[in-house]
């Protein structure tokens, strides 16, 4: 029965539903002012495009800091004196048209090409080059470790206005393999911003002097970054472009969303399964190819347990190498080598460990465990699924040996604190190492004693035999003295086991079908893009 | 009260102090190397060693936390080890998105929450009482960030009705920063079109986020207006002849709305504190997602800056909360 409280409380509801309503109805205003999405962004008439990245470009100066995303725009911004280009990677004369080694290693002189200008109009001199491997040296970060034990600041001259001579304190084989990553500044402009003497340090966070086809338009950080073309660039240009839209989307179904939108042009940073889904959508262009960089399970080889080498051979044995496959949805390779494939003289090593428990059981036995009953502790990067899904291969793997595999999830941080020091790595340690170079020093190194503590040194690894044989090859000159070297130094590295060597990811990159131009390189970092040659038709 | 406010504030100072203390012991004791993650991760030994001396890292930790407090005070919030810029410039980047967010999701937890909390009230047991309770639960049972990814699929995607993420229309030049407010600086530039894009591009973080806020006000709001409107005042107020609403809002409403201001004040600190999962699904630039990578980085300074800002903000709502409460209760008011 309707009473008249009843009635009365329906006049309140239907106010108090008005209220609502009016939210509502603001929301929906709101809703259909939304901006038409075009396939792609046009500024002043001209195509933009837009890249989904994850990762923030915090600084742009290039004496400072290098890793993927901040690579990625210091390549458009700057040029080197050499770049990496292609399939395997080459390195390419650029800013210097061409140069000539001494004979006896220690003298490089560079002829630079005679039209290059920065952006401000000045020209490329002998003289900016020098000062800008002077001013990376002396601030000591970034790219500095490269060179700063074998090139000193004074021993870098201008020849005259296009030539520089580089003379290093001893012969170093790999010279010319690191210097895409150092670029060239226009020092004027620099130090016209030089603030207490800090070589422009604080400017050059979010400003830029270089020569590159691309100049910087706007830095929103934690948003985006917008490059414009410049359009007169010394190079020229591969097709038309007015410029790139750097957009952070973190998320990778964000991203997946924004490429299906037409509100990215770009992505690097897909899961496997969102990259699997797109990949089947009509317009979109995939790349998948193996990249320089190595995945690894490395052990603590001076820890407890797993300084028996028979122990960690056991352990290489017993796992399953192709569910590493599987888990990247087939999209990787498994090593053959320490040494991944693009890396200049890699060979693949005869018994290469892969799954085999009777093996993996003999090697047991002749271990001090012959019977188990230890536990490893697996430690990976907190919030990887992939590799936490390594873990419970490895766990069950290893119940056939009667060994007990304890998960460790830590924040990168952690992580490389704890593998900073023998006493405290962990038994088994999940990597992704991608070296900075194709020289095979840039891998070889990663065995040297003098990389205990990094992040790839956490094995802790000390042949004194193989020690000995990468640094003689990475002083000796000619690569036919090289070669059979590091030939050596892979199959004596494999051998003492320090990891159960993974695999070769392959990188995944997807774009709409307008974008042209992309070139891969396997140098380049996980979700590192060389923006030069890319163009929108 | 204004004995109360004061203090209210010296008891901010030293809770200020307190929260410096522990956050920076507590990050300080984490094992990582935050030097040799500045230097990246191929630098050699003198490369990590020089960005310890630079940012102070091989002085003890209490002379490290004693420079840290006399910069503080002599208004050098310091610099990121990370990213080399001043945490200042970060904070006014940051923070403001993050508020602009916070109070517009607030507004909606509100707009709907205490309307809701009232019908379902009134309407106790009754089919619609059911269905909130039900919009109740799910709201404080959902994943925030689940539910932001839902709503990103289905009504930027799916629907295009909103962008899937951002603060504005990514072709656009923002205005300039008078407020650091992007709502308010499009405003007092006269950019309309930004003000209602960036609107556009609130709603759907501000939605998503507001659900565990707007759940809780709906269930504090219904269950003190059910006691409220069991109390004589209301009785007797109906005897009269009253009409319902004007006992509902005027009467019952001003009561049962202490404790959900309450509920307001410490759901508007949380969310300062805890967007970083929204400010992740929907690219906001806000100061949870500032934070949690300088946590992650073991960016000492950076983490610093914003649990100082925070832990302000946090408190000088709960204070504005109490001074509310003064004002709505007259025997709060004549205790204080």
């Amino acid at each position: 029965m309707r009473t008249e409280y009843d009635g009365k409380q329906g006049v309140l509801m239907r106010k108090l539903f008005k209220l609502t309503l009016v939210a509502g109805v603001a929301a929906a205003v709101l809703a259909t002012v939304s901006p038409a999405v075009d396939a792609f962004e046009r500024r002043n008439g001209q195509k933009i495009m837009v890249m989904a990245q994850r990762q923030a470009v915090p600084i742009m100066d290039p004496s400072i800091k290098y890793d993927a995303s901040i690579r990625t725009m210091q390549q458009a911004m700057y040029d080197g004196l050499m770049k990496y280009t292609g399939t395997p990677p080459t390195v390419t004369p650029w800013l210097a048209e061409r140069f000539e080694a001494s004979d006896d290693g220690l003298t490089y002189t560079f002829y630079l090409v005679k039209n290059a200008k920065f952006h401000n109009g000045d020209p490329v001199t002998a003289e900016a080059v020098r000062w800008s491997f002077a001013r990376t040296l002396k601030l000591g970060k970034g790219p500095a470790w490269m060179l700063n034990a074998f090139l000193k600041a004074e021993n870098i001259k201008a020849v005259d206005d296009h030539t520089v001579s580089f003379t290093l304190d001893r012969s170093f084989a790999p010279f010319t393999s690191f210097l895409p990553w150092w670029y060239i500044m226009n020092p004027a402009q620099v130090m016209a911003n030089e603030v207490d003497g800090d070589m422009g340090q604080k400017w050059l966070i979010d400003h830029e002097a270089g020569s590159g086809p691309y100049k910087l338009r706007r830095v929103e950080q934690g948003t985006l970054y917008e490059l414009e073309r410049v359009q007169d660039y010394w190079k020229g240009h591969k097709g038309p472009l007015g410029g790139i839209i750097y957009k952070l989307i973190r998320e990778s179904s964000a991203q997946r969303a924004a490429l299906m939108k037409g509100e990215a042009d770009i992505s690097t940073g897909l899961s496997p399964d969102e990259f699997d889904q797109l990949a089947k959508i009509k317009g979109m262009v995939t790349s998948t190819e193996p990249a320089l960089t190595a995945f690894g399970i490395k052990f603590n080889t001076q820890g407890k347990y797993t300084s028996d080498k028979n122990l960690r051979k056991a352990v290489a044995y017993a796992f399953d190498y192709d569910a590493l496959v599987k888990i990247y949805n087939g999209r990787a390779v498994l090593q053959t080598s320490p040494f991944t494939d693009s890396i200049k003289g890699k060979v693949n090593v005869p018994n290469m460990p892969r799954q085999d428990l009777a093996k993996a059981k003999e090697y047991l036995a002749k271990s001090q465990w012959p019977t188990g009953g230890i536990e490893l502790e697996y430690v990976y990067v907190q919030g990887l699924e992939e590799e936490r899904l390594m873990g419970l291969v490895l766990i069950d793997n290893l119940k056939d040996l009667n060994i007990t595999v304890k998960m460790v999830p830590l924040t990168w941080a952690n992580m490389v604190a704890r593998g900073s020091k023998k006493e405290t790595s962990p038994d088994m340690i999940a990597i992704f190492a991608t070296p900075v170079s194709t020289d095979p020093d840039a891998v070889a190194i990663q065995y040297h004693p003098s990389s205990h503590g990094a992040y790839y040194g956490v094995h802790f690894y000390d042949n004194p035999e193989v020690t000995k044989l990468i640094e003689e090859a990475r002083f000796t000159g000619e690569w036919e003295k090289r070669a059979p070297l590091y030939a050596k130094i892979q199959q004596m590295i494999t051998d003492d086991q320090p990891e159960i060597f993974g695999m070769m990811r392959e990188r995944r990159i997807v774009y709409r079908d307008w974008v042209k131009g992309f070139e891969y390189s396997p140098v380049r970092m996980t979700e590192e893009v060389d923006l030069y040659p890319m163009y929108i038709e | 009260m204004i004995r109360f406010t004061f203090k209210r504030l010296m008891l901010m100072v030293l809770m200020l102090l307190g929260l410096l203390a522990i956050t920076f012991t507590i990050s300080h004791i984490v094992p990582a190397d935050p030097a040799a993650l500045a230097a990246g991760p191929d630098a050699n030994v003198e490369m990590i060693e020089r960005y310890r001396v630079e940012y102070g890292l091989d002085r003890p930790l209490a002379e490290q936390f004693l420079v840290y407090l006399g910069k503080l005070l002599s208004g050098d919030w310091g610099k990121s080890i990370h990213t080399t810029r001043p945490v200042w410039d970060d904070l006014v980047t940051y923070f403001p998105n993050t508020v602009e967010l916070v109070v517009f999701s607030i507004a909606i937890a509100v707009l709907f929450g205490i309307p809701l909390g009232i019908v379902a009230a009134v309407n106790q047991n009754r089919p619609i009482d059911h269905v909130i309770r039900v919009l109740t639960v799910t709201g404080v049972a959902m994943p925030m960030f689940w539910l932001g990814l839902m709503a990103q699929l289905f009504f930027a995607l799916k629907l295009g009705w909103f962008p899937l993420g951002g603060r504005i229309e990514m072709m656009t030049d923002p205005p300039q920063a008078i407020t650091h407010l992007l709502l308010v600086d499009a405003l007092l530039n006269g950019h309309f079109g930004t003000f209602v894009d960036a609107l556009h591009h609130m709603v759907l973080p501000a939605v998503a986020l507001c659900f565990p806020a707007l759940a809780s006000i709906i269930r504090v709001n219904r269950a003190e207006m059910l006691e409220t409107l069991k109390q004589d005042y209301i009785v007797n107020a109906r005897a009269q002849g009253l009409s319902t609403f004007r006992i509902v809002a005027v009467y019952a409403l001003r009561n049962a709305m202490l404790p959900t201001m309450a509920m307001i004040g410490l759901r508007f600190g949380w969310m300062l504190g805890g967007t970083v999962l929204i400010e992740t699904v929907f690219d906001w630039p806000g100061i949870g997602l500032y934070a949690v990578q300088a946590a992650i980085s073991s960016d000492f300074e950076p983490i610093m800056g914003a649990t100082i800002v925070l832990g302000f903000f946090f408190m000088l709502t709960n204070l504005l909360i109490d001074m509310i409460y003064g004002t709505l209760d007259p025997r709060v008011r004549e205790q204080v």
